[in-house]
């Protein structure tokens, strides 16, 4: 069992490395790195979501925003990339901060709408403030590597995406074993009990939320890098941020790889259907479609039916008064 | 010394005064009861004092401390414990899990700490073994017996070093073998110098635990004082018997 917990990863680790390498075209090594993309922006929504049980939809406009900002660094003001995509990232995570203050007073249903407000707002403004972010025509980006041919500089993202995807999970894996992890999951268990034991949870809940937006937008400021071209349409929509919630889902969110496993699953079907079905709206529809059944039937995810113990209770069956009998002469 | 006190606490959902301008003392050290019929107003007190809800008026002290309008988790910091009426524990947490969720301060080096942080795994061992539950360490919450999880939920409660405990209902759906037990527990933590107050239906366990028994009717205290004396109140009699 522990070679298997600790083997495998190291294996997957080997693999998703050599990767660029082993695939025949360039194509596909587009293909890895949007799906490693979503891994890291699942694994980040994680951060939120499987901890704490706030769902976000509105995840998208970290990564809108974490976009738009390096991509308005680099152009509007010269600065070189890796400044912009660390200064866009940080301004975000501030943002997200002050969002968080408002949006974590609400709970369940309520959460999910403010969520959606947010991405919405921040497409309106960005399409409305034609002079600076160009509005709907977009906003183009040079690229930072314009020595490199296209299937080169996929594959520079692809490993700066899997670096970022590393440093989620490390993240993620970090917090898990912290008290503060302890605090965030008290939270998705029961918030007010949590609060009566001493645990400070808006506090809690706003650096969770933070925290989750900083690499969301650090995998925009990349994506505008790479892409060149930002449409606020596409990446301020709702679908990226499904998206981060289907593979979270559907993975498992109570486990460290559980958004990765979803987002292995997911993307490449996104990138099917879209080959498949050329340029349709099916695949939204089939997203929904899934969303709906992991949640009706596999609320869980994948790896928690995997690693689900034997069957039957986790104790053995005795009673209060059972031990009590035992204890007591 | 005073452990808790409360001047003129009031409390009105739609137009009933749940709590109704209460002003109640509680010495250091005591084992305080308080009784009254259902809807007197017990919990919503319980519930002011810890900040859960906000009072329309009044202003609670904690050891001289104004903490009227702190937040819960301020409330716990300032030395105030609770357990809840319909025990609560986090079901999906494992037993060890649940006792390292409280936080005694918000001090960053705590909270980045690991789970598997020595000297805290061992102070919740220490409690679960004085609960009888340290064999459950690894198990789930939602897997104990209701009995079990009130133990661990008073557990979990102590974890965060509270001197004053407000205990709601401890005995309420668990057997005579436990109520007995827990009463016991709830001693030998007085002997050793924290104050408790207790809300409790089952008059016996009232009478011979209690130092000190405060009487709730309509929102508001009718009396109070030793089980003995308040046993014989008038007021108090009328008040359960409606005679």
């Amino acid at each position: 069992m522990r070679i298997a917990s600790r083997g495998i990863p190291l294996l997957l680790a080997a693999l998703a490395i050599a990767y660029p390498w082993l695939v025949p075209n360039y194509y596909l090594v587009y293909a890895g790195a949007l799906t490693v993309m979503y891994a890291a922006m699942a694994t980040s929504w994680n951060l939120l979501g499987g901890f704490t049980g706030y769902v976000s939809l509105g995840h998208s406009a970290f990564f809108g925003l974490g976009a738009y900002g390096t991509g308005l660094l680099v152009t509007r003001l010269d600065v070189p990339w890796v400044v912009a995509l660390v200064v866009s990232a940080v301004l975000v995570t501030a943002f997200a901060a002050g969002v968080g203050v408002a949006a974590v007073r609400v709970r369940g249903a309520s959460f999910v709408i403010v969520s959606i407000a947010l991405v919405s707002m921040m497409n309106l403004v960005v399409q409305g403030w034609r002079s600076l972010t160009g509005g709907s025509t977009g906003l183009q980006v040079p690229s930072p590597f314009p020595g490199l041919h296209r299937g080169q500089t996929h594959m520079v993202f692809f490993y700066l995406f899997l670096a970022l995807l590393a440093l989620a999970l490390l993240v993620w894996w970090y917090v898990s074993r912290s008290r503060f992890g302890a605090g965030l999951r008290a939270i998705r268990e029961d918030e007010d009990k949590a609060e009566s034991l001493g645990v400070p949870t808006g506090a809690y809940k706003v650096t969770a939320f933070s925290l989750s937006a900083l690499f969301v937008a650090l995998a925009g400021g990349l994506y505008a890098l790479w892409f060149g071209s930002l449409d606020p349409i596409f990446v301020f929509s709702i679908l990226i941020g499904s998206y981060m919630v289907l593979m979270s889902l559907l993975g498992g969110v109570r486990h460290l790889f559980g958004p990765l496993l979803g987002a292995l699953i997911v993307a490449p079907a996104g990138e099917y259907f879209l080959i498949a079905l050329g340029e349709t709206q099916i695949h939204l529809t089939a997203t929904g479609l899934v969303l709906v059944l992991v949640v009706l039937f596999m609320p869980d995810g994948i790896l928690a039916r995997l690693t689900r113990r034997r069957a039957g209770p986790s104790i053995h069956d005795q009673s209060a008064d059972q031990r009590l009998q035992e204890v007591t002469p | 010394m005073t452990s808790l006190r409360t001047e003129g606490l009031t409390k009105a959902f739609g137009g009933v005064r749940a709590v109704d301008g209460v002003t109640v003392e509680l010495r250091d050290g005591l084992i305080n009861g308080l009784i009254g019929p259902n809807g007197s107003g017990k919990t919503t007190f319980f519930n002011i004092v810890t900040g859960m809800i906000r009072a329309d008026a009044g202003r609670v002290l904690y050891r001289d401390r104004d903490i009227t309008r702190h937040a819960p988790h301020r409330v716990a910091h300032a030395g105030i414990g609770r357990t809840f009426q319909l025990c609560r524990v986090f079901p999906r947490l494992t037993v060890l899990e649940n006792m390292l969720v409280a936080v005694r301060r918000t001090r960053l080096r705590e909270l980045l700490a690991g789970l598997r942080d020595k000297g805290e795994v061992e102070r919740a061992r220490h409690w679960l073994r004085r609960m009888g539950i340290e064999h459950l360490e690894d198990a789930e919450a939602r897997d104990l017996s209701y009995g079990q999880q009130k133990l661990l939920e008073l557990a979990a409660v102590l974890m965060a070093e509270p001197d004053l405990i407000l205990l709601d209902e401890p005995a309420g759906g668990v057997n005579p073998a436990l109520i007995d037990r827990i009463a016991g527990l709830v001693r030998d933590l007085n002997a050793e110098g924290r104050t408790f107050l207790v809300v409790e239906h089952n008059m016996e366990l009232v009478m011979g635990m209690c130092d000190h028994v405060i009487v709730f009717d309509r929102g508001a205290p009718i009396a109070e004082g030793p089980p003995s004396v308040v046993r014989e109140d008038p007021r108090v009699l009328e008040a359960y018997l409606g005679v």
